[in-house]
């Protein structure tokens, strides 16, 4: 049916997708574009600007849940543990990172390590405690929420954590020598953009790489079926743990972040119930399991909420009516995500066959666990 | 609460850790020794406020029993039930006793939309699947009342008054929530032992697919237990409106209480989840009235943990999974 030229676009593009940089080159395209973004704001596209829908604190926002997302990825998409309690991973890192800070003037950056850490023996805790033990399916999920349930109230209650009041980031004038990449903090929002961009490319590149290499097919298998990945010989409590380390030292540089970016930080507003949705959510629309899917999810859904939250200032619940529309009908109607589509509008024009699931097929689409 | 002492706690609190641990058993251990009546009190208000936490309970493990649905929704329907009552007894000028059935009704009915529209479809798909889709109707529910009706708190301000019994003063309004709690799970029990489609919703709950080979009409099953689910929800959203305020987001702190004690009952187990609402009735008010802050929540949670790696099939399950 197609066209001969579109057909031999399309022979191109296969050849160009096994090319063995093909990667790096989409990678570079994606993050150059993203990089261009806050610049471009106020061009004229056809009479319009972009600065009209997008500011570049909703840039900022869209990119920090982004990165979470890409994060909770290599946990849950790739291993396929349905991590329902990341906002404890998030606020260790937000929360050990002021601590230091506030407490004993540590540079962020160690703060941000530390974090990472204290977040991944967390973590460990975590998957020893539910591999040992078998947990699985809707057990595993209630699992994950109870421990960062568990990390909401022990902070609450801790005086030397603040409690309820939590902390105020300091002016970096207390630990270092005025604003700079140095103190995490900056004057403007732009190099905080840049930042998070920074954090953002690096989570995806290694996430890129233990997909591409022999750990993240290790990692699929044990997603797809545990029991056969086992008895193929691949020490599944292992990789599994490593995935779930991996992870959680991540998220909680966002949580880190988070906290330098924002001025306060309290136990409900980094442990709240609904951060475990946000840092999942752009993972689940873009399409769980697939490099893209967390940054195409976010730029999605997290703009449209910020958008909704500040055209409605009565009714600030308005993003997370959409949020919760977007979790439903994408789960229910495409649960690989919004970076299916394009196969998917093949499938449906009849180009392809509806034949082989994709290799970025979700977690959240596969049939039994 | 009473003005009864605290027993021998009143001297100077150790500033050791250990010592900030056992500090609050020992002033339990005190007030047993001493036989301080704030006892009473305490396992009055606990009982009261694990009555209502039955109810939810009972709902949330039922829909488990027969679909192995965890269904984060459920929480947002206790809150939309309180909201029902409040609006329909405000607009209609009507005594908010009489609308509770109205509340009743139109949670269930809910709940069969909800259903039908989310869960049937997925309810083949994997696990994970379905926690999303209803954490999703959670969040529109929750955002759609507060749209509605303003995230302010609201509060019915019925003031039943006190009843004083031999130094135990118990609250009117949560007695009679006590009653009708009591009274719906008599309900239950007789439909769902004395009635063809009780029969029906605990053979589905037992054994689908064999339900479906002696000409269950699952579906059907299905939405009706859902049904059920939410209007026993509904019921303790609109007994809980006549003594405690509410807001769109009440709805998460009752889901999440709610998922403990059904998992230390046992997820599917009725019995187990009436226990376990008990048992966290308890613990809460003791907790909240010996332990400083809301530290009792760290250990509910510890237990939780403990009872999801240890015995996932909680005090009461496996003998009768399903009701």
């Amino acid at each position: 049916m197609a066209p001969e030229a579109l057909q031999s676009a399309r022979d191109r593009y296969e050849q160009y997708k096994r090319h063995r940089f093909s990667g790096l080159v989409s990678g570079l395209v994606v993050f150059g574009i993203l990089a261009a973004l806050p610049i471009s704001l106020n061009y004229q596209f056809f009479g319009l600007t972009l600065a009209g829908f997008l500011t570049v604190k909703i840039l900022i926002v869209t990119l920090i849940w982004a990165y979470a997302a890409q994060a909770w990825n290599i946990m849950s998409g790739f291993t396929g543990q349905f991590s329902f309690g990341h906002a404890a991973f998030f606020g260790l890192g937000a929360y050990a990172t002021q601590f230091l800070l506030v407490g004993f003037g540590v540079n962020p950056w160690i703060g941000m390590l530390v974090g990472g850490v204290v977040a991944s023996c967390y973590a460990a805790i975590i998957g020893a405690l539910s591999f040992r033990y078998d947990v699985s399916g809707h057990y595993f999920a209630l699992l994950t929420l109870a421990f960062a349930e568990l990390m909401r109230n022990v902070v609450l209650n801790v005086g030397q954590l603040n409690g309820p009041h939590g902390f105020f980031r300091p002016f970096p004038e207390e630990y270092a020598s005025g604003y700079g990449l140095a103190a995490f903090q900056f004057q403007s929002d732009l190099p905080y953009y840049y930042l998070i961009l920074a954090f953002l490319a690096l989570v995806s590149a290694l996430a890129y790489g233990i997909k591409k290499s022999a750990i993240g097919t290790y990692f699929v298998a044990i997603r797809e079926d545990e029991e056969t990945a086992a008895s193929m010989g691949i020490p599944v409590s292992r990789y599994k743990m490593l995935g779930v380390l991996v992870s959680a030292f991540f998220t909680a540089w966002a949580g880190t972040f988070w906290s330098m970016y924002y001025s306060t930080i309290n136990p409900e507003s980094v442990f709240n119930v609904l951060r475990n949705v946000e840092i999942l959510l752009p993972a689940i629309i873009g399409g769980p399991g697939s490099i893209l899917g967390p940054i195409v999810g976010s730029f999605l859904v997290i703009p449209l909420g910020e958008w909704a939250r500040a055209s409605f200032t009565q009714i600030y619940e308005m993003h997370l009516l959409i949020f919760g529309l977007a979790l439903i009908l994408i789960v229910m109607y495409s649960p690989r995500g919004v970076v299916s589509w394009p196969r998917r509008l093949q499938e449906v024009l009849g180009l392809v066959g509806t034949e082989t699931q994709e290799e970025d097929s979700s977690s959240a689409t596969q049939e039994g666990d | 609460m009473t003005t009864g002492g605290f027993g021998m706690a009143s001297g100077p609190v150790p500033l050791s850790v250990v010592g900030d641990l056992l500090a609050p058993f020992e002033r339990l251990v005190g007030d047993v020794v001493s036989l301080d009546p704030v006892l009473v009190q305490l396992l009055v208000f606990g009982v009261l406020l694990g009555a209502i936490y039955a109810l939810i309970a009972l709902g949330l493990t039922i829909i488990f029993g027969v679909m192995d649905v965890v269904n984060f929704a459920h929480g947002a329907f206790v809150m939309v039930a309180m909201y029902v009552v409040w609006y329909a007894s405000g607009t209609l000028g009507v005594n908010p006793f009489l609308v509770i059935p109205l509340a009743v009704v139109f949670l269930f009915v809910l709940g069969v939309v909800v259903h039908v529209l989310t869960i049937e479809p997925i309810l083949e798909a994997p696990e994970r699947n379905q926690f999303i889709v209803t954490f999703g109707v959670l969040l529109v529910i929750e955002s759609l009342v507060s749209i509605i009706f303003s995230p302010d708190p609201r509060a019915l301000d019925l003031s039943l008054g006190v009843l004083a019994m031999a130094g135990v003063r118990i609250p009117v309004g949560q007695l009679l929530a006590l009653v009708a709690a009591i009274g719906a799970i008599g309900l239950l029990w007789a439909l769902l032992y004395r009635t063809d489609v009780g029969r029906a919703i605990r053979g589905t709950a037992e054994f689908r697919d064999g339900a479906r080979y002696v000409g269950i009409n699952v579906f059907r099953i299905d939405y009706i237990t859902f049904g059920l689910g939410s209007a026993l929800a509904g019921l303790a959203g609109s007994v809980l409106v006549l003594y405690h305020n509410f807001y769109p987001s009440l709805g998460h702190n009752y889901i999440i209480t709610a998922f403990v004690i059904v998992v230390l009952g046992g997820l599917g187990s009725l019995r187990g989840a009436f226990a376990g609402a008990m048992i966290i009735g308890l613990v809460e008010v003791f907790g909240g009235f010996y332990f400083p802050g809301s530290t009792y929540k760290v250990l509910i949670f510890l237990v939780f943990i403990a009872f999801l790696l240890l015995k996932p099939e909680g005090l009461f399950g496996g003998a009768d999974h399903g009701a």
